[in-house]
């Protein structure tokens, strides 16, 4: 298992290198210049000359790539153009909102999907299954910002139990930082439970069919034993594969919920990073992202042999 | 159900005692965008600008009739020939790590702004030298008779001659000074400093406020609040919705669109700040064909309207803004309707007879179509098709505002990267004063984008910065605007008011272009 886990992490590190000289490419034939952004207006061309200087920006572009990834295997990953920060310490003031908003919205998630869907496939093709499945295929369909707005003008501005915007750090206590992430995850939560709901109750809908099942009826057990432990257990490997997606797609999709709850995320730095043209946040915070996809992936196959026995062999 | 919403809400209210006590004791602010650096010389940006001024202080300052009076200056003694400008500096002035303000630190301030600010950079033409004569005097020694040296000291924009601390102001103007130190009335709190999210400042206990009530940047800046966060919130209408809810206090500017998220809203109210306003443009690259040839961009005015544009960007809100032709404002002092009519008045078949004249080849014109910001956007629309109208063939690139900040400074054919126009805004300060308006200096390649050329105006520009009287810069100014719009460095747009969001328990805000937040404070 761990010669397993060893094995995948070092096939990560080629992937990792591809990316980077993808994103790197990429952002460097993007049309903007951040050396005359970040000059401003009334700057003249030798002002900016020197600015372009000062960042390496003149030089050759394989000689600049050879001179990111050289620090970046050394977990150095320059300095930011734009603000002058070091991007490891950026990317580390953004990681907690990201992963709080991440696990409290999956956790939700679980929690409202996990049990819908199941009942959904339980009660298939009755009012109840319709009502559920009604219920998944709107929260998939509306786009999150509507739900986001609907939310804040709700329980912010009408009623004032949660905040607008804004994200409590975990250091100002637990209850402070559920408190500000309340909205945004509950109004993500809606559109990934909808997704998880509709794959279990697909993967239920099958289990139920099999012969054990049979066997458990014929047994006695009753209704909620035979649905929540013996079909929901053997639906693990697609459900916890689609959780995985979601948590990946969570911790690098969540710009507009990051945007329109101003939480200070990951998400965020790098849209802000793309309009700037700040090249060392935008290679960090996308190589973050990759290192992330393949940590989740690698999680995600080793619970399946937690989860079924049979993966384990 | 609404049971159930109620007992939900009352379990949140439970939770909240984790909610901010909205706090008597700290301001918090959404300007425009981010504060990436608080180096107001590194930078022109105007958020930049607006953050320094909490934190930083000025040896003279504009007061609200744009007169300079001492800030951080005592006072100054002018020689009998106009030549020698002896500055003293007031007693007790701090930086805020505790060190005294000096005459040393000042000059080192002003060389490193005046080797970067177009201002700046006349001053320090005009002088022979500057020097510190002792901890609290420096002298300007000039080498000919220049009027506006105290002005020049209390320039009120982007870049603000601010004093910082010798050591710091030795870095090269084209490079940031990371953790800056000021001597304003509030301190930066560099350890809370998150970029892209929040900066935050401290009262400076230390500060020792001028004794006159405060007249835009002149007069006692007295900190009433403990904290002051500007907070970047991305989303506006966010923006809005907190404001309301008493998150924030203040917003720099909401849109048009969404004056009406303040009906009936008792706890915040949008003012629109009919003093200054912003003024919108259309920039012409005069290097680039079709608009090299003057009776093209001659066609250009006649070619486009300005009510269309702002009513595209401003709907039906009238009192929000203002058809205007002045080069120098239409509030401002230098106001005149000179040589407008071209400007003011949209004649297509008067456009198409200029370009049937000037021979027009149906070169395209591309237009570099901004969608990243709305009121851009808007714009683009609008032009293409009066454009067409009057005769001139378009091509429309898509694009973001980063491309055209930095395509716009290439001095190429559009083919290779250059451009033939673009929009652009620019505040009331920097645009009502003939010497910082960037379409009036027609210094060639030397020009802002656009490259316009006029020996003409660059002698008129000398001419100001030495006319002795009001009324021989008013007859400067009126020739300079003459000029302007025969050379077509730019087409106006109109002026606009845009609206500040303030909270209603906020009073002492400063009527000024440039937003102040000393003198602000919460009433119960």
């Amino acid at each position: 298992m761990l010669r397993y886990a060893a094995q995948r992490i070092l096939a990560g590190i080629p992937i990792l290198l591809l990316v980077s000289l993808f994103i790197f490419s990429l952002v460097h034939l993007t049309p903007g210049d951040p050396a005359l952004l970040l000059a401003g207006d009334n700057a003249s061309p030798a002002q900016v000359d020197e600015i372009r200087a000062r960042l390496n920006l003149d030089q050759p572009l394989w000689r600049q790539f050879a001179l990111w990834f050289g620090d970046a295997i050394r977990l150095d990953l320059g300095n930011s153009i734009y603000s002058g920060k070091p991007v490891t310490e950026l990317i580390g003031q953004r990681v907690e909102p990201t992963l709080v908003l991440s696990t409290v919205t999956l956790i939700l998630t679980v929690l409202i999907a996990v049990p819908l869907g199941a009942v959904s496939a339980w009660r298939a093709n009755t009012i109840v299954d319709r009502l559920a499945m009604g219920f998944a295929v709107i929260g998939f369909s509306v786009p999150v910002f509507a739900i986001a707005y609907v939310l804040v003008y709700l329980f912010a501005v009408r009623w004032g139990v949660f905040p607008v915007q804004g994200y409590k750090p975990l250091d100002e206590g637990m209850l402070a930082t559920l408190h500000s992430v309340t909205l945004p995850s509950v109004s993500l939560a809606l559109v990934f439970a909808a997704l998880i709901a509709r794959v279990t109750r697909a993967s239920v809908l099958d289990a139920l069919n099999e012969n054990y099942i049979r066997t458990a009826h014929a047994k006695g057990l009753g209704a909620p034993r035979i649905l929540f432990w013996h079909a929901l257990k053997s639906v693990g490997v697609p459900v916890v594969t689609v959780i995985g997606i979601g948590f990946a797609t969570l911790i690098g999709g969540v710009v507009v919920t990051e945007s329109v709850f101003n939480i200070p995320g990951i998400g965020r730095l790098t849209v802000d990073a793309i309009t700037r043209r700040d090249y060392p946040v935008i290679q960090g915070s996308i190589l973050f992202f990759s290192a992330m996809l393949i940590l989740i992936n690698l999680v995600v196959d080793l619970s399946y042999a937690a989860i079924d026995p049979r993966v384990r062999g | 159900m609404r049971h159930l919403i109620r007992r939900v809400a009352l379990a949140a209210a439970l939770l909240a005692p984790a909610m901010p006590a909205l706090a008597q004791e700290t301001l918090r602010l959404r300007m425009n965008g981010d504060v990436n650096t608080l180096d107001p010389i590194s930078t022109t940006n105007f958020t930049v600008r607006n953050a320094a001024y909490l934190m930083f202080d000025t040896l003279y300052a504009m007061d609200e009739t744009y007169q300079p009076q001492p800030q951080m200056a005592e006072g100054t003694e002018i020689s009998e020939d106009g030549l020698t400008y002896t500055i003293t500096l007031r007693d007790g002035l701090m930086f805020h790590d505790g060190s005294p303000v000096t005459a040393a630190d000042a000059v080192a301030s002003l060389e490193r702004w005046g080797s970067v600010d177009g201002l700046g950079q006349t001053l320090f033409s005009k002088m022979e030298s500057i020097e510190a004569t002792d901890d609290r005097t420096l002298v300007i020694q000039l080498a000919e008779p220049w009027g506006l040296v105290l002005d020049a000291l209390g320039k009120i924009s982007s870049n603000v001659p601010v004093i910082m601390p010798a050591e710091q102001a030795a870095t090269p103007a084209s490079e940031a000074v990371q953790e800056p130190i000021g001597s304003g009335p509030y301190r930066l709190v560099p350890e809370e400093w998150v970029p892209g999210s929040v900066v935050v400042f401290e009262k400076f206990e230390d500060y020792v406020p001028r004794d006159e009530p405060p007249s835009m940047a002149a007069g006692g800046k007295i900190a009433h609040f403990d904290r002051v966060e500007a907070i970047y919130i991305p989303d506006t209408a966010t923006a809005i919705n907190a404001l309301i809810a008493g998150e924030i206090d203040w917003i720099e500017e909401v849109p048009a669109d969404m004056l009406r998220y303040f009906d009936g809203v008792d706890t915040a109210e949008a003012v629109a700040a009919r003093q200054s306003g912003n003024s919108m443009q259309l920039v012409v690259n005069h290097l680039n064909p079709p608009f090299d040839d003057p009776l093209v961009r001659q066609a250009l005015q006649l070619a486009v309207s300005q009510d269309d544009f702002l009513l595209a960007a401003y709907g039906d809100g009238e009192d929000r803004y203002l058809k205007c032709a002045a080069v120098f404002f239409c509030n401002g002092p230098y106001a005149t309707d000179v040589n407008t009519d071209r400007v003011l008045e949209r004649d297509p078949e008067a456009a198409q007879a200029l370009l049937d004249e000037a021979g027009y080849d149906g070169t395209p014109v591309m237009l570099m179509h901004v969608s990243d910001i709305p009121t851009h956007d808007a714009y683009y629309a609008v032009l293409k098709p009066m454009l067409e109208e009057a005769g001139f063939t378009v091509e429309v690139q898509p694009s973001d505002w980063a491309t055209v900040a930095t395509r716009r400074a290439s001095k190429e054919p559009v083919a290779d990267g250059g451009w033939n126009v673009f929009f652009t805004g620019w505040g009331f300060v920097d645009q009502s004063n003939p010497m910082t308006n960037v379409y009036v200096s027609g210094a060639c390649d030397d020009a802002w984008f656009g490259w316009a050329c006029s020996d003409e105006l660059q002698q008129l520009r000398e001419d100001f910065a030495v006319a002795e009287t009001e009324e021989e810069r008013m007859a400067l100014a009126e020739e300079m605007q003459r000029l302007t719009h025969d050379l077509v460095s730019y087409v106006p747009l109109g002026q606009a008011f845009p609206s500040v969001g303030i909270a209603t328990d906020l009073e002492g805000y400063i009527e000024s272009p440039v937003p102040f937040f000393w003198n602000l404070q919460r009433v119960e």
